[in-house]
């Protein structure tokens, strides 16, 4: 049996990383394509030395473009590598372009594709993500998915019952995977931090890219950060707003982006998070830590039903919100999210 | 009587014009795209522009279906031309987006099952630009078929699914289609084949003759199936002369196979295609919109497939199921028409209005 991972982003490495340990443990044949569809310096040797994966097998080298030309490029560079490979499964995670691209061309040739995350919803079609989540979960013949709400999802968009696979979320057993490591590499304390910080993260256009929406969150977290340390490792394209609209940052502090375990460490050690994140929301839950999101929707319902995640849409509740926040230590986690959501992944793509 | 001009006035001045970006790629589209074009050109205060992928680039043939269907010139050609689907898909969906980037129009209209029209729903999707899918809720339940993930793709992204059926609604309907994007309309390309249909018998084209239309991988590009085919195509032609319009991707599989007496001819234009359907005695094919056609026309039909899109031509009209090709030769000799047309909901000539109430209702603030 031979499957070909296909990852694009930064954000699917952690899902792909358990899936490939898991795959090797049972002596599975598999390729990892890059897709390059996200490339920066922290995506280098260690990162995935951080996540356990040895660095991909093949780079399609797409680089950033508009949505329509970075998958149409995706489309035209993976064809031939699937065409000469052949395998059991194409196997695509979560939501970025090349997700959708590589299911395109896969379902086109006949070859069977696995969505690991599948049916994650957000019900909000002018987020990218939600195109490529729609599309890939209708044209995919596996659909792994990482919540029971999720399988309510698909099976209301009329997936066939036989395709849908609850699996739990694999983004958690990465995080757990990486934890014990986290806490040994000391970058808190590098940080000189005194108390537990905020962790804050912020990419999506609908919070960037409007100078008046980012500057009324930049203005709730200079109030936070009176009170408390703001941490912001700023993704370039946040850093370049802010700058571009010459923003107040008061005592936030901007970091360079961190690594995989840097994050965990710092999520793990703060008193909340501040995000726009999918995958945020999931690891600030999973290691009982409150996390405000400042979107008016969340394809990670279950996340608010146990307790940890709260949607914040208006920048300016952010303050009242931090206050009124406790930690959740003991938070039961959602279903499925246990460390061996892989193994589960792993068993359906031996026997579907 | 003085209030009544101005009540117009305010009603249009509050009126924006509504702009219909129509994205065709292949043959098979253009008589889809003709009633709808036609009808929104009837309609104050709509602009058009067509753009053409060029997924199909044998301009001769194009050419003349736009003549016989009276379309205009596309107003733009996106040159993307012949290549494997996923490359096809690719350059479409590079070269659409700007065109539908700058022009930001009320709609994208998509149409039919061909990679132009997956990859035109993609783009608007992404661009948060609705699309229109005409001909949407057309399944096979093939997914071998790259039509079927055409179709599927673009009426999952599309906003607005114009049926051809009610089969089709109802397949929406299981798929999760909200009620609200649903929208029976019935099928356009009747409306053209009405039409067209007075020009065609113009032309007083003989009949009585058996037409064959083939195309699909699973029947041209599996030697032992074509031969097959053929096989019985030659025994057919034995009782009755059969008209074979080669389509360009049969033609080279046809080179080393023994025709006899099947008469194979260069691909026809639009008239000359539905004066070959008319006058028919039977159709062999493999195609979705023949089998419609011939429905429409109460000549029986004999489809090369194990599954059909259009279940409602079998149900209600003259076409029928034929995997096994040894059976085509008896069923052709005994085939009949009805001796009343079949007479399916919204195949009626006026589905193009239909689809462009549509269009505007959906406008209305």
């Amino acid at each position: 049996m031979k499957l070909l991972h296909v990852v694009g982003a930064r954000p699917n490495f952690p899902k792909l990383a358990p899936l490939s340990r898991q795959a090797r443990a049972v002596g599975i044949d598999q390729i990892v394509v890059h897709t390059g569809q996200h490339y920066d310096d922290a995506m280098s040797a260690s990162f995935f030395r951080d996540l356990g994966l040895r660095p991909p097998d093949i780079n399609l080298d797409v680089g950033s473009a508009t949505h329509a030309v970075q998958t149409a490029r995706v489309m035209e560079r993976f064809e031939p590598v699937l065409l000469q490979h052949r395998p059991d499964w194409t196997v695509v995670y979560g939501d970025v372009n090349s997700t959708l691209a590589a299911t395109l061309v896969a379902s086109k040739l006949g070859f069977r594709v696995a969505h690991v995350e599948a049916g994650v919803r957000s019900g909000d079609r002018s987020m990218p993500e939600e195109i490529n989540r729609i599309v890939t979960d209708r044209l995919a013949d596996l659909l792994l998915t990482p919540s029971r709400t999720a399988d309510r999802t698909l099976r209301a968009e009329g997936e066939p019952d036989d395709e849908i696979m609850f699996v739990g979320n694999v983004m958690v057993d990465a995080l757990l995977y990486a934890v014990q490591r986290a806490r040994t590499i000391g970058f808190r304390s590098q940080l000189g931090l005194s108390t537990a910080p905020i962790t804050v993260t912020l990419h999506r256009p609908s919070n960037v890219d409007s100078a008046s929406r980012l500057g009324a969150i930049m203005s709730a977290l200079r109030d936070v950060a009176a009170k408390r340390p703001v941490i912001f490792p700023a993704h370039p394209r946040t850093r370049a707003q802010l700058a571009a609209h010459q923003m107040d940052v008061g005592q936030v502090r901007l970091i360079d982006p961190v690594s995989y375990l840097e994050m965990v460490d710092l999520v793990e050690g703060s008193h909340a998070v501040i995000t726009d994140s999918g995958g945020l929301q999931v690891e600030s839950t999973a290691l009982g830590v409150p996390c405000l999101t400042v979107r008016d929707t969340t394809e990670w319902p279950e996340t608010i039903e146990c307790g940890a995640n709260r949607l914040v849409p208006d920048p300016a509740d952010l303050v009242d919100a931090i206050a009124s926040i406790t930690r959740l230590d003991d938070a039961p986690r959602p279903e499925g999210w246990d460390g061996m959501a892989a193994v589960r992944a792993v068993d359906c793509l031996r026997t579907h | 009587m003085g209030w009544l001009p101005y009540a117009r006035w305010t009603a249009c001045a509050h009126t924006d014009p509504v702009h219909l970006l129509h994205v065709v790629g292949a043959r098979p589209n253009l008589p889809k795209l003709a009633p709808v074009y036609r009808a929104a050109a009837r309609r104050a205060g709509v602009t058009q522009t067509v753009v053409h992928t060029g997924q199909h680039y044998d301009d001769a043939l194009f050419a003349s279906l736009l003549a016989d269907l009276a379309l205009p010139e596309p107003d733009i050609n996106l040159g993307v031309g012949s290549a494997s689907h996923a490359v096809q898909t690719a350059r479409i969906l590079e070269r659409l987006e700007p065109i539908v980037t700058n022009a930001r129009p009320d709609w994208v209209v998509i149409y039919g099952d061909v990679n132009s029209t997956a990859a035109a729903a993609v783009v608007a999707a992404k661009l948060g630009v609705r699309s229109a899918h005409v001909e949407a809720g057309l399944r096979s339940g093939d997914r071998t078929m790259p039509e079927e993930i055409n179709r599927i793709v673009a009426d999952r992204l599309a906003s607005l699914l114009l049926t051809p059926s009610r089969d089709a609604d109802e397949a929406l309907r299981a798929e999760g289609e909200p009620e609200c994007e649903i929208a029976f309309v019935g099928n356009v390309m009747i409306d053209s084949l009405f039409e067209a249909l007075p020009r065609a018998r113009a032309l007083r084209r003989p009949a009585g003759h058996v037409l064959v239309t083939l195309h699909r991988p699973s029947n041209v590009d599996d030697r032992s199936r074509l031969s097959s085919l053929v096989a019985a195509l030659r025994d057919v032609a034995a009782e009755r002369p059969v008209v074979f319009p080669v389509h360009p991707r049969t033609r080279d599989r046809l080179q080393n196979v023994a025709v006899g007496g099947v008469q194979t001819v260069e691909p026809v234009g639009y008239l000359e295609m539905v004066a070959l359907m008319d006058g028919a005695h039977a159709v062999i094919t493999d195609s979705g919109g023949v089998q419609e056609e011939t429905t429409a026309l109460g000549v029986p039909c004999f489809t090369v497939r194990e599954t059909t899109e259009r279940p409602v031509t079998v149900t209600s009209g003259t076409n029928r199921l034929v995997h096994d090709p040894a059976n085509l030769p008896g069923l052709v000799r005994d085939a009949t028409r009805p001796s009343v047309l079949p007479m399916i909901e919204g195949w009626d000539g006026r589905a193009g209005e239909r689809v462009v109430d549509a269009l505007l209702a959906d406008d209305l603030p």
